[in-house]
């Protein structure tokens, strides 16, 4: 790499692992404009971008939850355990307001204590309708959409032009678009970028601005890039829809003899898996965003009859070459415990190796899943052909 | 183990009689939804909010899936469809509600392989967990808890995808807007009216599942009887604020399947009379719920249906009446007046969105101080319920509100709606008498707040 494109991938990686650093130098250089927490996943981060502010999806931060667990029981999921102790040991104070859409029961508890403990934030929940053939369901979320914008517009007190959100889409677009670029050339074998640096790219782009991110990432892609071609068994990372599975989980994957060809995490592949339309009615193009994103990569999360999350997967792993999947399953994450055995049985049926690991926001077991993961490899690796 | 069937050296607790007319009404309904499809009769499985009336009105039978699973809990039958549920996949942290009637579905499959019938296999007839007849539809009426639509859609799944489905969708309260409060605000008319053109299109839905108009004056005759039940519900729940309390929460709990889905008919309302009347004539006659009460709680969380019976002794052993409780007060057609019985799906559709996991803790907190208040309590018990993350959530909010605003202490222990496996008896034990020690160091230090003049 030059000195240009490992700078700038430095500062990615500094983003995503301390994303308050980044947010305090963005607010000196920003006087008087608002840093927004938003609650994943689907929150249109596009309207706030264009009226001013820094939209900061907010993340997992890996610190040890204390006093957060004297707000929400243990057995909430570990990412709204960590944001209630943010909220708690002030680590939450980098943000002016709170914005949700997504109706996860967990989520809005921990959107609780944030109003709870820090009275004077706004905390805004926007639901966004999660029943998707509903005929009513476009309305629904139109309607939404618009209360969003109006939202944000009282929140920041600044209008959101519809020429400055279709820039704000634009830029927001044009990010997704690079990495998806990356990710796409990972599943056909160029794995320039191991699961960890493409988690600090993706996360990275949750906390910046579109613009800078972009420029950023351009920047690190200047260089050529080879991938070095191994026999490792190619597998696709399934699961936690909502915040990062750990780096050293990832790490683990790979050391055991896995190369991740391709995943559906919220911190990969979902996250960029669908633009807005830049033409038409730019907040209207958010809705239809939002069910587009459902149909592209199926969620859980969503009720949708006519799209199928395990349908998608074995597609995917189709097209990737992948050979095994794991699936990353938070505990406590209802949605994906449910959906668990439907994407177990579709698997089996098509003959594709698996394995589920539950992971939890701290002490996780690695050395336990390092031999599940081999294990896995193992039966992968056997059910190659023999060359002789 | 052990220690949870062992029963109290003395049975302090002091049931009301009627109730067991409440569960004789429950075990004709079970039975007469086992047969139903025998009878010519179509079945719709729902869950959530009470639509009971819905499909009263169009002629089906219906089956509640969390009250399919309570009732299994309660029978101690839950077992097998937990089995069944955990061989098909589904984690034992999932809501045990959903994966004990994904179980059954389960089951249910598996019985009518070979057999068009859709009752199980005989050879399973004596577990009730098998006798549940297969859905000819789902109905979806999930508010609240965000794992409610998501149950349904799996078992739309489990079922081959070929039946089926209408779901309901319902916003969350959150009580942020300048206006918003209880009952009140723009939040809450335009949810109202969300949900009630949603009912208008479920009216479409089932006059198509049946092939026959809907009967609006069926439902109005339906809601007619439980808006009175629920009328005469409240007067009792009202009653039980006289001290020492005539019933109790666990009178109330046994109650509750008659509220959520025993049709609406003249047998519901002379039931919910007699619980009123019988709590009259025990005021009148100076009879207890508790013998020797000394304390008067509040119960927060689902009802941990394997331990009814249990819980209800452990507490008056201590002489403690249980007299309010969210699941109770806060729950099942709870503001009668809303019903315009001439018309009444916008109030039902406000019931739907009143379920007490649909609001924000700032409303929450409003309703249980308010209960707490005017109950004359002297503390909360907190069932951290498990697999509920949507009741458990704002419970630790509620504790420290209590305790700020009131100055009445809470405690926690853990337990579960459905799954046995997660009660620990000796950490409730502990806690509650820690707790009850603490009250009557505060009582002999006239400590406690205006209004909460110890009653011992």
């Amino acid at each position: 790499m030059t000195d240009a494109s490992s700078a700038a991938m430095a500062k990615l990686v500094e983003v995503a692992r301390d994303p308050r650093v980044y947010i305090e130098q963005w607010r000196s250089g920003h006087a008087g404009r608002p840093v927004l927490a938003i609650l994943p996943m689907n929150f249109p981060r596009e309207l706030a971008h264009a009226a001013g502010a820094l939209p900061v999806i907010v993340q997992d931060d890996q610190q040890p939850i204390t006093e957060g667990r004297a707000l929400l029981a243990e057995f909430y999921c570990g990412y709204t355990r960590n944001l209630a102790d943010q909220v708690a040991t002030g680590r939450f104070d980098v943000y002016d307001g709170v914005f949700q859409a997504d109706h996860c029961i967990q989520l809005i508890g921990s959107a609780d204590i944030v109003r709870s403990l820090k009275p004077d934030t706004t905390v805004f929940l926007g639901m966004l309708n999660t029943s998707m053939n509903d005929p009513w369901a476009p309305r629904q979320v139109s309607a939404m959409m618009r209360r969003i914008r109006a939202e944000i517009e009282a929140f920041t007190g600044n209008p959101v032009e519809l020429g400055t959100l279709r820039d704000s889409i634009g830029a927001y677009n044009r990010d997704r678009a690079l990495i998806r670029r990356l990710l796409d050339e990972r599943a056909t074998g160029n794995a320039a970028f191991g699961p960890v640096e493409l988690q600090d790219i993706i996360t990275s782009s949750m906390v910046m601005d579109p613009v800078e991110h972009h420029a950023l990432l351009t920047d690190v892609l200047l260089e050529p890039r080879r991938s070095e071609r191994d026999d490792r068994v190619r597998v696709h990372l399934s699961g936690h829809l909502c915040h990062a599975p750990r780096r050293e989980l990832l790490e683990v994957i790979e050391d055991s003899g896995a190369a991740v060809v391709d995943d559906d995490l919220y911190h990969g592949r979902r996250y960029v898996s669908t633009d807005v339309a830049e033409t038409g009615d730019p907040v209207e193009a958010l809705g239809e965003w939002y069910a587009r994103r459902n149909v592209t990569i199926p969620c859980p999360t969503r009720v949708q009859q006519d799209v199928d999350w395990d349908g998608y997967l074995v597609d995917a792993v189709r097209v990737s070459a992948a050979e095994a999947v794991i699936h990353l399953v938070p505990k406590f994450c209802e949605p994906h415990m449910l959906y668990y055995p439907e994407l177990r049985k579709r698997l089996d049926a098509a003959g594709i190796p698996q394995l589920q690991i539950e992971t939890e926001h701290e002490g996780i077991p690695l050395e336990s899943f390092r031999t599940r993961i081999e294990t896995l490899v193992e039966r992968a690796r056997r059910r190659r052909p023999v060359h002789v | 183990m052990l220690e949870t069937i062992e029963k109290p050296a003395e049975d302090k607790s002091n049931r009301l009689g009627i109730t067991r007319v409440g569960g004789r009404l429950i075990s004709e309904y079970w039975e007469d939804l086992f047969t139903a499809r025998e009878r010519g009769k179509k079945i719709v499985w729902y869950n959530g909010g009470a639509l009971n009336p819905m499909f009263q009105a169009a002629g089906l039978a219906w089956c509640h899936g969390e009250a399919f699973a309570a009732r299994l809990a309660a029978q101690r039958v839950e077992g097998p469809a937990q089995l069944a549920g955990a061989e098909y996949g589904y984690n034992a942290e999932l809501c045990s509600y959903s994966r004990t009637h994904l179980g059954c579905s389960v089951l249910t499959l598996q019985g009518t392989e070979g057999d068009q019938t859709g009752v199980v296999g005989a050879h399973d007839q004596e577990v009730l967990a098998a006798k549940l007849p297969a859905p000819d539809f789902f109905v979806n009426n999930y508010a609240g808890c965000s794992t409610g639509q998501q149950w349904d859609g799996i078992s739309y799944r489990v079922f081959g995808k070929k039946l089926p489905i209408f779901n309901i969708s319902h916003p969350f309260l959150w009580g942020n807007r300048p206006d918003a409060g209880y009952l009140r605000g723009e939040e809450w008319e335009d949810a109202s009216k969300f949900v009630a053109e949603q009912l208008r299109n479920l009216i479409e839905f089932l006059e198509q599942q049946t092939g026959r108009p809907f009967d609006h004056d069926a439902l109005c005759e339906s809601m007619t009887h439980i808006k009175r039940a629920a009328e005469l519900r409240r007067e009792g729940l009202a009653l039980c604020k006289a001290k020492p309390a005539p019933a109790t929460f666990w009178d109330w709990i046994a109650s509750v399947a008659p509220i959520n889905f025993l049709p609406g008919n003249q047998e519901l309302v002379d039931y919910f009379a007699a619980v009123r009347d019988e709590i009259s004539d025990r005021i009148d006659n100076g009879v207890s719920a508790v013998k020797d009460e000394k304390y008067r709680l509040y119960f927060d969380g689902i009802m941990n249906w394997n331990k009814l019976g249990f819980l209800s002794r452990k507490f008056a052993e201590h002489g403690v009446a249980v007299l309010a409780g969210r699941y109770i007060q806060n729950a099942f057609w709870q503001e009668p007046h809303l019903i315009d019985t001439s018309d009444p799906i916008l109030g039902m559709a406000q019931h739907y969105l009143l379920c007490p996991t649909n609001h924000g803790a700032k409303t929450l907190e409003y309703l249980t101080l308010r209960d707490c208040e005017e109950y004359g309590l002297d503390g909360l018990v907190f069932h951290s319920t498990r697999t509920c993350r949507a009741f458990t959530g704002p419970q630790r909010l509620l504790a420290k509100a209590a305790q700020d605003k009131l100055g009445i202490p809470s405690i926690f222990f853990e337990g579960d709606v459905a799954d046995a496996s997660f009660y620990k008896d000796g950490i409730l034990e502990s806690r509650l008498v820690a707790m009850l020690e603490a009250i009557d160091v505060r009582r002999e230090r006239g400590a406690l707040p205006d209004g909460f003049s110890a009653i011992a």
